[in-house]
């Protein structure tokens, strides 16, 4: 047997036996019975019977019922396996829509097919349609010899439509066209005045007219019409296609010009023509490059055009152009109509069904003038029949001046809601009497006319035809006249009254839109003066501005500023036409000296930003340079507050430290109010019960009174130093991360400690802590205990991690307390416990103290680095050991304890020792 | 020192930027200088053999400043990328980027022990960065400047820093308060008497200005060149007897410091002087333009 097996070859890996898949029977069995109930729930696996996992990859949420694994079905998801198109074209199958619907819905399918029903089917298109699905069944059942669909001509429907029901009803006969009750009526009256006409013999128009019409009528054919012929009579069956063929399928363009060709067709002259327009060709616009498609849904554009295939236009085309006449159109159209229809052996109808129908434009009425009047009649129209309100000084006040210009210019821009407004609004105010008719209304009109002319030109195009003709007839003198030329002194006064003074003015405001500026607003740029501190300056302002005005080709040399440099020169100019451009607004004025006037807000922006601006460059005087030179450089001091990080870089001490970091910004007095009583409460509470706890008759009795003692005092003290110092450790507890900071804060609290007193106490009471440790120590190790130990401290070489650390809070009023009172007492039992180490110490076993020390020495060596001083951390180890023993008994629970501070704990146990040790040696 | 003791001959040209270059440097021994500039580089020179040493290439703009740590074993380096580059000088790579100022950094420097970069940003702030953790936070961000941060010195317990606002700000870390001299003007670049008493600022009204920095008086004003858009620096020599500054016409001025007449001035570069460093014991000194040279300059006697 073993030979045999030597000689066989495996390969592959054997099949499971039944035996392993038993086991794993077995296994999940166990698995669902015992272990897996242990574990948490997300990581409990679901097996079924075999073993197999139930919830799997990106499933593992589902359930997998019916086939594990599969798509519903036993033999899962096969692919379809690849069939070579090139092989077997033919089995290649369409998909429609039963190959996507479950069982149950084809048979929903096919039980709705959505259709009129019989009672409602007008047309018979339902059971026209229900007919072709019967025909097709039977065709399908019994093979003919015509295959395919029977055209829709040869099915009828078995029932009569509603509609050819009702028309029956009506007296209508199968086979009859439906013709309107008029025509048959018209039909009549004609016949009538026929008779008449032939009796009669008289001629009159009205005869002639309807003669007319009756020639365009067909006279004999009533009987012919009334018959309606089937369309497939209409279009008889001429080609040699089977039945239903359509060659045109593809290609419906080509119909036309097949029709074109038929014999029947070639008959009239126009008759060619249309075809070939609605042919192969035409069915694109012409000039379009015949080889670039166009998109049905994209417009043509002029660039889409083929600008070299000009020639390719067809004669045929041209002629088309032109405007044929009405009655060739109607020709046409009458022709095409009787050759479409017209079967052989037949006359085409001369009368048709179809008429054009017309409709007259609309009747214009006579007095229609075809201007386009504005229901509300803008002022500019008025303004050659308006009278303007007569030239008048402006008012003395220059305030008043300024402030009426520019209310006229924003009524005249805004409309008279704004007068009205500002007038109710400024009812009291005496500045604005003018809107009432009180001083200086009747400058007030005039402005608001000028502004309104102004307002009105600008805001009509130029071509109005009230302005032109006026313009046109003025004289070389009357537009000298209007230009604010001196005339002559003969022809001043007779001047005057000839040009009306709104034409003047509208001239007026033409030129200054096209060049130059107007008169009448330079002149208040003499009384507004921007620059009126430096005379010099608003000299050159003003010689600015007529430049400007003047037009053309400004001089170079700006009067009396040559001096200056290219680059102050340029400033000013700048700055004068600033000046300008707000003088123009008319708000220069305004915004120095009425800034408070509320109706001049809306336009506050642009004067205010000029304003800035002059009083800056105002502001280099010579006084104002002195006076900056004795301000700058100007010191001040402030508190600012570097980063401990940044300090300890830098190699100096943080200026800060121990010092409260700086609140968050964002503290409101609401925070205070709430923390603050909070957590003196808290921290009284604390103390209360650290001192019960220590009255407990489990602790020493010396110790005990000490510590009392230093706790009442504590509690006396805890409220004021709170004060101070809770809120920010608060702040510190929940904001700062307990890694890095964490030693650093007990760094600065141990700063905070700065007498002497406080370390002796502090050594005192670690020594304390640090001898109770030992005891406890020693216990552990079956060690003798002394009787006046009376309370058993947890296992004692986790005993500093597992107690809970102290916030470090509190050290500081500890410490305070400790300071005031414990010294001496301490001191006196001191020497007790350490007497008692000692006893400890040498019963010690000395693999222990080995390792202890050894311990302690990294923990110095791993620290010694860090910049902060071994005293420091010693002097905070103290504190914390003595803490520690408070919270023990109070096992107060605090949340901020970090496993980082617990290790420092930790620590500072060892360091006490050592220096227990240290003390002893 | 008399006027012909004064750098005004040209040693050397350093060659090798494209564009402008924005700021050139002497190690603290001024045996070595650095120079950065619009061409994205950093380039080591030894000036006084006009010899190109190696190419720092890493920021994606222009380079706006740059600064060596006392033992010349790293660089620091800033500019239009917003980054501060923390570079190794001999393999040339950048060991760490500070990033977090959010726009241009116009000046780095590092404290005395190169263990904080301290860069003032366009972002109106002031950020101190650490270069022993490998934290990429800045350590603190002084963010009390109303305007883009020019310039940053440091001595040994001060952070100083030029802004744009027209203060000239003093950062006492050992005191923890904040100085601020304002000069009505913008701030331009400051630099600090050898003696640490002064500090010379540049003001974008074409002075330079002298404080005395414990009292934050005007000791005196330097004019004559012209300084009203660029980025210049200005220094003093290294006997504190005269300021040195550049011009935006490619010269250079040389100022007695006590009566602010004009020593010496003349054309330096032919286009605007951009950075001036003085040797820290030689009478030398290398200018920066915006012609794309460094320019070396020694006294007529050496």
């Amino acid at each position: 047997m073993e030979n045999d097996e030597d000689d066989f070859v495996f390969f592959g890996t054997p099949i499971e036996r039944e035996e392993d898949t038993i086991s794993r029977k077995k296994k999940s069995i166990a698995e669902a019975s015992g272990q897996l109930r242990t574990l948490v729930p997300w990581k409990q696996e679901v097996r079924d019977e075999e073993g197999r996992r139930r919830f799997h990859g990106a499933f593992s949420g589902g359930f997998s019922a019916g086939y594990f694994n599969t798509v519903g079905s036993k033999e899962g998801w096969t692919p379809q396996t690849f069939t070579s198109s090139r092989k077997n074209r033919a089995e290649i199958k369409q998909q429609d829509l039963s190959n996507f619907l479950d069982e149950d819905e084809k048979a929903e399918l096919e039980g709705n097919s959505l259709g009129t029903s019989m009672q409602f089917d007008t047309f018979g298109f339902t059971a026209a349609e229900i007919a072709r699905k019967q025909s097709e069944k039977e065709q399908n059942e019994r093979p003919s010899a015509i295959p395919g669909p029977a055209p829709d001509e040869l099915v009828v429907p078995a029932t009569d439509p509603i509609g050819v029901r009702l028309m029956l009803k009506m007296g209508w006969r199968r086979g009859q066209s439906i013709k309107s009750s008029k025509s048959t009526h018209y039909d009549a009256r004609r016949e009538a005045r026929k008779a008449f006409l032939a009796l009669g013999g008289s001629e009159d128009a009205k005869v002639e007219g309807d003669m007319e019409t009756v020639a365009e009528l067909p006279s004999d054919d009533i009987n012919q019409l009334q018959k309606s012929t089937p369309v497939y009579v209409l279009n008889p069956k001429q080609d040699m296609y089977g039945l239903g063929y359509d060659p045109f399928k593809g290609a419906p363009e080509f119909r036309e010009n097949k029709r074109s060709h038929l014999p029947g067709n070639r008959e009239s002259g126009h008759k060619r023509v249309i075809p070939k327009k609605d042919g192969l060709f035409s069915f694109k616009p012409r000039n379009v490059a015949p080889g670039f498609g166009i998109g049905a849904l994209e417009e043509l554009d002029a660039e889409d055009e083929d600008v070299y295939a000009s020639g390719y236009d067809f004669e045929a085309f041209v002629e088309e152009d032109e405007e044929p006449s009405t009655l060739a159109i109607e020709d046409k159209k009458k022709s095409s109509s009787k050759q479409q229809g017209v079967l052989r052996g037949f006359k085409a109808a001369s009368n048709t069904d179809y008429q054009l129908e017309r409709f007259d434009p609309p009747v214009v009425p006579k007095d229609f003038v075809p201007h386009h009047k504005f229901p509300a009649t803008l002022e500019v129209n008025q303004k050659s029949t308006e009278v303007p309100p007569p030239e008048v000084p402006p008012p003395v006040d220059n305030t008043l001046k300024v402030l009426i210009e520019g209310v006229a210019t924003l009524v005249a821009r805004c409309g008279t809601l704004f007068e009205e407004l500002s007038r109710e609004k400024n009812q009291s105010n005496p500045l604005f009497d003018f809107l009432n008719g009180g001083d200086g209304s009747d400058y007030y009109k005039r402005k608001l006319w000028e502004a309104r002319q102004k307002h009105g030109v600008k805001t009509k195009p130029l071509l109005s035809e009230k302005v032109a003709p006026n313009a046109q007839k003025m004289s070389a003198e009357t537009r000298g006249n209007i230009l604010g030329e001196k005339p002559l002194n003969r022809t001043a006064k007779d001047l005057k009254p000839v040009v009306p003074a709104a034409d003047s003015v509208n001239l007026q405001f033409h030129l200054a839109d096209t060049f130059t500026e107007p008169a009448s607003f330079v002149e208040p740029t003499e009384i507004a003066k921007p620059f009126q501190h430096d005379p010099a300056k608003q000299e050159r302002f003003e010689q600015y501005l007529k430049e400007k005005y003047r037009g053309g080709l400004r001089t170079i040399d700006a009067g009396g500023s040559s001096k200056m440099s290219e680059a102050a020169r340029a400033r000013e100019r700048l700055e004068f036409e600033a000046a300008a451009e707000a003088i123009k607004q008319g708000k220069w004025g305004k915004e120095s000296q009425l800034s408070s006037q509320p109706l001049l807000g809306a336009s506050a922006g642009r004067g205010l930003q000029f304003t800035s601006g002059g009083s800056e460059i105002n502001g280099v005087s010579q006084t104002e340079e002195i006076v900056k030179k004795s301000m700058f450089p100007k010191r001040e001091e402030f508190q600012w507050r570097p980063a401990s990080l940044l300090c300890k870089r830098f190699d100096l001490i943080d200026p800060y430290m121990g010092k409260p970091p700086p609140p968050p910004r964002s503290r409101s007095k609401l925070d205070s109010l709430i923390f603050m009583p909070d957590y003196i409460k808290a921290a009284t509470q604390e103390t209360n019960t650290i001192s019960k706890n220590l009255s407990s008759p489990q602790v020493d009795e010396k110790r005990r009174t000490d510590v009392m003692e230093a706790e009442d005092k504590a509690e006396v003290e805890n409220v004021e130093v709170e004060n101070v110092e809770r809120p920010v450790d608060l702040y510190k507890a929940i904001f700062s991360d307990d890694s890095d900071d964490e030693e650093e804060n007990i760094n600065i609290n141990q700063e905070e400690d700065p007498t002497k007193k406080i370390e002796v106490a502090n050594t005192a009471l670690s020594r304390l802590v640090a001898g109770d440790f030992l005891e406890s120590l020693g216990k552990e190790l079956g060690l003798e205990v002394p009787p006046d130990q009376p309370y058993i401290p947890p296992p004692t070489t986790q005993k500093p991690t597992k107690v809970q650390d102290i916030p470090q809070k509190h050290e500081p009023i500890n410490s305070d307390a400790h300071k005031n009172t414990s010294t001496q007492n301490t001191k006196e039992f001191n020497h007790e416990i350490v007497k008692k180490e000692t006893k400890f110490k040498r019963e010690k076993s000395p693999s222990d103290d080995e390792k202890s020390r050894r311990r302690s020495k990294r923990e110095y060596d791993s620290t010694s680095d860090s910049s902060d001083g071994y005293r420091d951390r010693h002097g905070s180890s103290r504190h914390k050991g003595r803490k520690k023993e408070h919270r023990k008994h109070s096992k107060h629970r605090h949340h901020e304890s970090s496993s980082r501070s617990r290790h420092s704990a930790d620590k500072e146990y060892r360091d006490s020792k050592k220096e227990k040790r240290k003390r002893r040696d | 020192m008399s006027g012909e003791e004064l750098p005004q001959t040209e040693a050397n040209v350093l060659k090798g930027h494209e564009g402008a270059v924005l700021t050139a440097r002497f190690n603290r021994d001024g045996n070595y200088c650095l120079s950065g500039g619009k061409d994205r580089t950093i380039r080591l020179w030894n000036p006084h053999r006009g010899i190109h040493i190696k190419t720092y290439k890493s920021h994606a703009r222009e380079v706006r400043d740059v600064h060596v740590t006392p033992d010349n074993s790293k660089i620091c380096s800033c500019g239009g990328d917003r980054q501060v580059f923390y570079w190794d000088v001999s393999t040339g790579r950048v060991i760490r980027k500070f990033r977090g100022h959010d726009s241009e950094v116009n000046a780095v420097k590092f404290n005395e022990y190169a263990s904080v970069v301290v860069s003032a940003g366009y972002d109106r702030s002031l950020r101190a960065w650490d270069c022993r953790s490998h934290s990429t936070e800045p350590i603190q961000i002084i963010d009390t400047f109303l305007d883009s941060v020019m310039s940053v010195c440091l001595t040994k317990t001060e952070i100083i820093a030029g802004s744009v606002d027209g203060t000239v700000r003093t950062f006492d870390i050992r005191m923890g308060r904040e100085l601020s001299d304002d000069l009505g003007q913008p701030v331009n670049c400051i630099s600090l008497s050898n003696d640490g008493n002064c500090v010379l600022a540049s003001c974008l009204d074409s002075t330079l200005r002298l404080l005395d920095r414990t009292t934050g008086e005007l000791l005196q004003e330097y004019k004559g060149h012209t300084c009203k858009s660029f980025k210049m620096d200005c220094c003093l020599t290294n006997s504190d007897a005269h300021v040195v500054g550049g011009s935006e016409d490619g010269r250079l001025f040389f100022w007695d410091l006590v009566d602010a007449s004009v020593v010496s001035s003349f054309r330096a570069h032919s286009s605007v002087v951009t950075s001036v460093s003085y040797h820290p014991k030689d009478n030398c000194m290398i200018t920066a333009s915006v012609d794309g040279s460094v320019r070396v300059w020694k006294a007529k006697a050496s």
